[in-house]
């Protein structure tokens, strides 16, 4: 059996927050944001949002562009990094306001891959008759986690709101993209070079490592340095990968639909692969970088133009904190 | 030993689009500006091209590519 990604949703708050608006308090200019990122605006949801309310809506637009309803849907994941509440995880609420049956509903955690690993367990539930249609449901509200000062700039002027939705099934329909392979992987030895520490069992919660005296590890993280050069190895790699073990060369993809993470990066990597740059779909300059969702987001802004052609090859590839990587591989 | 031919003009193109001086031995590559993360990431692939040599991911870090002088050196780790 094939998997088939047979509709796309996405979401994002209404409030637009450019560049301009946010470089003073960050020590930075809004050209400067631009320059090292790609972004000039990105969306910030309203303070009292939640993820799953943005996940929710996303997916009601995914299963109305593939012509399923609610009752239709037998499995539902959700990969989020800024969940509703510590617990449970989100997946029960998106279930609730979605209005899908009771159904098994797991919540992921493999941050900028999400959609990645998503696709992934959807296709092998769809591949194995476990399930017909999966829901890959992607959200993130990253505003409300920000550290607004200069102190923290570089790394507060990526990230923005948003929330994506991909069905997963098998049965083909018009537009649908099949699933033909996935590559992921991950290294540990990179766990505290992108993340937040707190709260966990490794280095406490509120109650035993309280966040007035160490508010940097309640905070998001990033040595970014190590992030680009590892992504870049990494990224290019997993698409190399994937490509060959499928019988292909980067001149036969005709969209790359990367995770949004820097548009400086993302260059980079087409560079290595020797990729045409108007093959490149990014939305990093209107949405900034939406973690689980850029990749969602991308992919449905593609599909939605039209641009997409019967036999077109598209590669999907993301990398993010854990260090994890890697890159899916899907048809028109 | 020297780097190969391609290997320096790929750090003195570097330093020309960085508006640097040509770098000498014992330069601070990165505080010159000749090399930052994106450039070092196509000087890493150069590198392995012109030197016959492959670098892991986990020697993908600054410390590495600091000065001509260091890159000589673990070219040369490498290759022993």
């Amino acid at each position: 059996m094939t998997a088939f990604i047979t509709g796309t949703g996405m979401s994002v708050p209404e409030g637009v927050v450019t560049n301009e608006e946010i470089a003073e308090r960050l020590g930075l200019s809004a050209e400067q944001i631009f320059k090292s990122s790609g972004i000039r605006r990105r969306r910030w949801a309203a303070p009292g949002t939640t993820t799953s309310s943005l996940g929710a809506a996303a997916l009601r637009f995914a299963l109305e562009d593939a012509g399923i309803s609610a009752a239709d849907v037998d499995y539902l994941l959700f990969g989020t990094m800024t969940p509703d509440r510590f617990i449970p995880g989100s997946a029960s609420a998106v279930q609730k306001q979605s209005g899908l049956g009771e159904i098994p509903c797991l919540d992921i955690r493999a941050t900028c891959c999400n959609a990645l690993y998503g696709l992934q367990l959807a296709r092998a539930l769809v591949e194995s008759g476990a399930a017909k249609n999966v829901v890959v449901c992607l959200a993130e509200i990253q505003s409300a986690w920000l550290d607004l000062s200069a102190a923290s700039g570089t790394i507060s002027m990526l990230f923005g709101d948003g929330a994506a939705a991909l069905v997963v099934s098998s049965e083909k329909r018009e537009g649908a993209l099949e699933i033909i392979d996935i590559l992921l992987g991950t290294d540990g030895a990179y766990v505290d070079d992108l993340g937040i520490r707190c709260p966990g069992t490794e280095f406490g919660t509120a109650r035993s490592h309280s966040s007035e005296e160490h508010s940097g590890d309640y905070g998001a993280r990033m040595v970014g340095q190590s992030v680009i050069l590892q992504a870049a190895r990494k990224i290019t790699a997993a698409s190399q990968k994937v490509l060959e073990r499928n019988s292909l060369t980067p001149d036969t993809v005709r969209w790359m639909v990367p995770h949004q993470a820097n548009a400086n990066l993302l260059a980079q990597v087409a560079r290595s692969l020797r990729f045409p740059a108007e093959g490149l779909v990014s939305v990093l300059e209107d949405f900034g970088n939406t973690s689980s969702a850029s990749m969602g987001i991308a992919l449905d802004t593609l599909r939605r133009s039209g641009r997409i052609q019967t036999g077109d090859y598209l590669l999907l590839p993301a990398f993010g904190s854990g260090f994890t990587w890697g890159a899916g591989l899907c048809r028109a | 030993m020297a780097l190969p031919k391609g290997v320096t003009d790929f750090l003195n193109d570097s330093a020309r689009s960085a508006g640097a001086e040509q770098p000498q031995s014992g330069d601070d590559l990165f505080r010159s500006g000749v090399l930052d993360s994106f450039a070092l990431v196509d000087f890493v692939t150069v590198l392995e091209e012109q030197c016959d040599i492959k670098v892991p991911d986990s020697d993908v870090n600054p410390a590495n590519f600091q000065t001509i002088e260091t890159i000589e050196r673990y070219v040369e780790s490498r290759k022993g």
